[in-house]
């Protein structure tokens, strides 16, 4: 397992937010966390990148226990964050956005081509500041950024948030493209971009992890999706 | 009747009933007439720990209550001793129209602050709070308006009317401080617990949210600003007559320091709090100072940073919290000794 | 372009208005009264530039308002005189702090490699206890007013011998508070279990060398003292003014560290601490210094007289250092160029610092996210710490700059400070272009007040001229910030949030 999550639970302030979260992520996949607003998908990416550090529980990246380290410790031993709402730097040129995530110097030089050519739009605009940059553009910019350094694990946040269809289906067909160098952990609303991407999903709600299994079973299970996620 | 007091009705009631006795009760351990001698010095003590008391809570319920940070609260405290003076002084005013008049400055002072500071937020509120306060401070050093406020010497000499001489009829007016105090204290009470004071906690707490839910939080952050501002210039107006003078330190940045003071060592958020603060302040001033000297603040100085460190509640909140524990533990002591019984 | 005009339209009207205010004020003067108020305003907006500067920057990346800005000021302009005209308190301070800090960072970074210590919770109380016991037996009886009242403002022989302490019970103090800081350090690791791990060697090293110095510096005290005074006064003053923006930095360094990080998840409180930390520097200030204030000479490159002075002009100046130059037929003080030419060469370098440099990516990325920063991997309260001994450091400068200038006394930096809170308010918090639009302003708008104080201005309508005091020059300030705030809530240069 390259990460594995055994029961964490975190607050935030007086608030109970996960209460008890378990979840494997393989090496080499791609694993969905699905489930409704507000079940704590999102605080369960920040728990593990140590943002918001889980109160009880443990987290292992490659077998070596990681809560309760600072986030940037954390996010050194390989884990790329792609935030909600992408959280590109607007004042930042592009260019500068992907070098500000280099670990080592020279971490860019050596990724720049492949990211170029996974977006080629990122190439086109790398003097512009990334405030000016469409949500579509962002949420490349976004991913591209978690892939300067040598990371093996992504966690990606609601990718499809607010995009049109088509802009979905770029973003989709760049992270497929990524499955077979790098293992991703995906939280997303968007059941059908989730069904396309995934191997492996796990349904979290109201703070637990509820259901987990194969996605192609999932996909097939009308009565789960329509109690844990609501109309797919 | 009696059951519906709560214990700390009776607490206070009690503080009330000692700090009434408290003169008497000191020319009989010390032997001296009542207004002479320790007995009137420490009921100058008292009676400035009360109008300090007064001038505390007011700022609570702009920090504490409504989650304000201001550091201009000097300039209503100030204001209130200067128009005191100068309503007394130089208009020659009898001292209710002087404390109406205060009433009537302090509103119109805090309109105005208000609604210009009011446009930033958080530390930026500070600041500007800040620099109103400092402009009002220079503005009394200012030698142009000599006439009127004494320029940096201060208004010296305000004409106390005799029969509240704090210097001549010393005890009654420590009487008419404690029923300041008093009434100040139930007035804000009233405040706090209305509609209004439950919208301030609101904007204290999450003011977004409280705008959702259809408050014009502006208009009650004003509110607030305004009774908190007449409240500190009543308070000041006391002082004024206490000190017999207003000076300019009494809108300086240490006076908006020791409000501050109170506030965080009494405990930020409760009426009762600061009260207390003000009088931890200013006992310990006096002792600090006869122990260390001119260095007190130093000392002073290192006591707070440590309370902010590590009581960030002060000695109510800390009570409040600690207290509880303190109080259940000690409850199932008596739980269990009973059962041995 | 359009686009722009109309985005900022109160900004550029609020310029313009500006603009022809000036011009209009400035035309009631003679062309020289007119150009030595605009360069009396550009040396006091450097000055204020210099604290704003720092505010500013520590403001917009961790959101954290500063009140003890001014302090630092204050001490920069302290320590720089010390250096200055009287480094004995130095010299017998300067290791006792360095044997301190060297242990304390000696058994922070050893402290993996050792063997754990047993005890837990209790060792670690144990250590504290040792290390405060240590601390004051090592400060007892130290006396600083001997050091500080013998001391004479420039150049000679100082008869130091009675004043310091012997070398045996000086060399004593160092190695009780080397074995306090050690004590603490020591603590300190138990206390943070993944602070500290693989940072290689780099840690001991340093906190080596600071109780190497320490020691060396115990013995060569009357030699130093007596080499410092011996120099020109020029090369005392620059030394002055890295000592004092060191000091000031390695303060504020130790501010945040010690106080501020603690509270990052209380932000009310941290300004609270700021202000317990003015009460406590002032009366240790005054303490040290006592609290009148001193004189500084302004070096022999800025205080020639003769014949030939003022020079007539900047070239000849290089020249003759006169200590004035002659603007339009009226002396200015060459010294107040150099505070202008300060404030440009650090506007400068700190534009660069952060357009240029990884540090300037990582604050102007931090001052919008500091979370995201730190989620890819990068150690943000370490860039914290750093931009707040960077502002820390500015200030300080600014204050051994202005200590020649306005002298040196306790209260500088309350009034700094507050001239810098409207100057921030006014240029708008986080914009580094803000904070120095603003430190501008606000000082132009000193020296206009400062010459109206002197001769009065003709308003229109108005028969005579009209005077006021210097305090209403200094409140004026007010008035423009609550002018701004009216207009535009969020400063000249701030962010629509």
């Amino acid at each position: 397992m390259l990460l594995s999550v055994e029961s964490i639970q975190t607050f935030i302030g007086q608030f109970h937010i996960l209460e008890g979260i378990s979840l494997e992520v393989p090496s080499g996949s791609i694993t969905a966390l699905l489930g409704r607003n507000g079940a704590g998908k999102t605080t369960t990416l920040r728990s593990i990148i140590g943002l918001n550090p889980p109160r009880t529980g443990r987290v292992l990246f490659d077998g070596q226990e990681i809560q309760g380290r600072p986030a940037y410790e954390i996010a050194a031993l390989g884990i790329g964050y792609v935030p909600e709402h992408r959280a590109i730097f607007r004042d930042l040129s592009v260019e500068e956005n992907l070098r500000i995530a280099e670990r080592r110097k020279g971490d860019l030089a050596g990724k720049i081509d492949f990211i170029y050519e996974l977006f080629p739009d990122l190439k086109r605009l790398a003097k512009h500041p990334g405030g000016k940059l469409s949500g579509g553009q962002q949420q490349m910019l976004a991913i591209a950024r978690a892939l300067v350094p040598d990371n093996r694990l992504l966690l990606v946040d609601e990718p499809s948030e607010g995009l049109a269809p088509i802009v979905v289906e770029q973003i989709v067909a760049s992270l497929r493209r990524l499955s077979d160098q790098i293992t991703v952990l995906l939280v997303e609303q968007n059941f059908h971009m989730a069904a396309q991407l995934a191997d492996r999903y796990y349904i979290v709600d109201d703070g637990h992890t509820a259901h987990s299994g194969k996605m192609a079973d999932l996909a097939g299970d009308q009565a789960l999706i329509t109690r844990y996620l609501g109309a797919a | 009747m009696i059951r519906k007091i709560p214990p700390a009705g009776w607490a206070g009631a009690a503080l009330v009933a000692g700090l009434c006795l408290f003169p008497f009760a000191m020319a009989l351990i010390t032997g001296q007439p009542v207004g002479e001698g320790a007995p009137k010095f420490w009921q100058g003590m008292l009676i400035q720990v009360f109008i300090l008391a007064v001038y505390a809570m007011s700022y609570d319920l702009l920090m504490g209550y409504t989650g304000i940070l201001s550091f201009g609260h000097a300039l209503f405290f100030g204001t209130g001793s200067y128009v005191l003076g100068m309503m007394l002084k130089h208009a020659g005013w009898p001292l209710w129209q002087a404390a109406l008049m205060i009433v009537v400055v302090a509103v119109a002072q805090s309109l105005i602050v208000g609604v210009l500071s009011l446009r930033v937020s958080g530390v930026y509120l500070t600041m500007v709070t800040l620099a109103f306060a400092q402009m009002f401070f220079i503005l009394a050093e200012a030698t142009d308006f000599r006439e009127w406020t004494g320029a940096e010497d201060g208004l010296q000499g305000i004409p106390i009317p005799s029969w509240i001489s704090p210097t001549d009829q010393r005890l009654r007016f420590y009487f008419v401080a404690l029923g300041f105090a008093l009434v100040m204290y139930l007035l804000a009470r009233r405040v706090v617990s209305s509609p209004t004071g439950a919208v301030m906690v609101a904007i204290r707490e999450n003011e977004p949210r409280a705008r959702m839910l259809g408050y014009n939080t502006f208009v009650y952050k004003l509110i607030a600003i305004t009774i908190s501002g007449v409240m500190a210039a009543l308070a000041g107006g006391m002082n004024a007559i206490w000190n017999l003078n207003a000076n300019t330190a009494m809108l300086g940045v240490g006076t908006t320091i020791n409000a501050l003071l109170m506030t965080i060592i009494g405990g930020a958020g409760s009426l009762v709090g600061p009260m207390l603060g003000a009088g931890v302040l200013q006992l310990l001033g006096y002792w600090l100072n006869a122990a260390f000297g001119p260095r007190w603040p130093l000392i002073f100085g290192v006591v707070y940073i440590l309370i902010v460190l590590f009581f960030p509640y002060g000695l109510v909140g800390t009570w409040r919290l600690r207290g509880a524990g303190l109080l259940a533990l000690w409850r199932r002591r008596l739980g269990e000794a009973r059962q041995q019984v | 372009m359009t686009n722009f005009l109309k985005q900022n339209r109160p900004l550029i009207i609020g310029s313009l208005a500006a603009v022809a205010a000036m011009a209009w004020a400035l035309s009631q003067y003679e062309p020289k009264v007119a150009a030595s108020i605009l360069l009396s305003g550009l040396t006091l907006g450097a000055l204020y530039f210099l604290v704003t500067s720092g505010l500013s920057l520590i403001f917009g990346l961790m959101d954290v308002l500063n009140f003890a800005h001014g302090l630092l000021f204050m001490v920069g302009a302290y320590m720089g005189y010390t250096l200055y005209a009287n480094p004995r308190i130095l010299l017998n301070t300067l290791p006792l702090l360095l044997a301190l800090a060297g242990g304390a960072i000696l058994a922070r970074r050893a402290a993996p490699m050792l063997p754990k210590i047993p005890g837990g919770q209790a060792a670690r109380w144990g250590l504290w206890a040792l290390a405060v016991a240590l601390l004051l037996l090592g400060s007892w009886g130290f006396d600083l007013a001997p050091l500080a009242s013998t001391g004479i403002s420039a150049g000679g022989d100082v008869p130091t011998a009675e004043a310091q302490e012997a070398l045996g019970l000086f060399v004593g103090r160092l190695l009780a508070l080397a074995a306090s800081g050690i004590a603490g350090g020591l603590a300190l690791a138990l206390g943070q279990p993944f602070a500290g791990r693989s940072r290689g060697p780099r840690g001991l090293v340093l906190g080596a060398g600071l109780l190497a110095l320490a020691l060396l510096i115990a013995p060569a005290r009357t030699l130093g003292e007596g080499a410092i005074l011996g120099l020109s006064s020029n090369l005392r003053f620059l030394i002055a003014l890295v000592v004092g923006a060191g000091s000031g930095a390695a303060l504020g360094g130790l501010i945040e560290w010690s106080l501020i990080r603690p509270l990052y998840s209380r932000p009310i409180y941290q300004v609270l601490v700021t202000l317990g930390l003015v009460l406590v520097g002032t009366e240790l200030v005054k303490g040290v210094w006592g609290p009148t204030g001193y004189y500084m000479d302004t070096p022999d490159f800025f205080s020639q007289r003769g014949e030939a002075c003022p020079s007539p002009n900047l070239v000849a100046w290089l020249g003759d250092h006169c200590a004035s130059i002659d603007v339009l037929g009226r002396p200015f003080p060459s010294y107040r160029i150099f505070i202008i030419a300060l404030g440009l060469i650090m506007f400068a370098a700190i534009a660069v610092l952060l357009r240029r440099s990884r540090l300037g990516m990582i604050i102007r990325a931090g001052v919008q996210d500091a979370e995201m920063v730190q989620a890819l991997g990068i150690n943000v309260r370490r860039v914290f710490t750093m931009v707040f001994a960077l502002g820390a450091g500015l200030a300080a400068l600014g204050g051994v700059a202005a200590a020649p200038f306005i002298g040196v006394n306790p209260g500088i930096g309350q009034e700094f400070q507050l001239q810098a809170f409207i100057a921030v308010v006014i240029g708008g918090m986080g914009s580094y272009g803000g904070a120095a639009a603003g430190a501008l302003l606000v000082g132009l708008a000193r020296a206009f007040g400062d010459q109206i104080v002197l001769s009065g201005i003709q308003l229109p309508f108005m028969a005579e001229a009209v005077k006021f005091s210097p305090s209403i020059a200094r409140a004026s300030t007010v008035l423009i910030m609550a002018l701004v705030l009216l207009i535009r809530p969020t400063g000249l240069f701030g962010k629509k949030d």
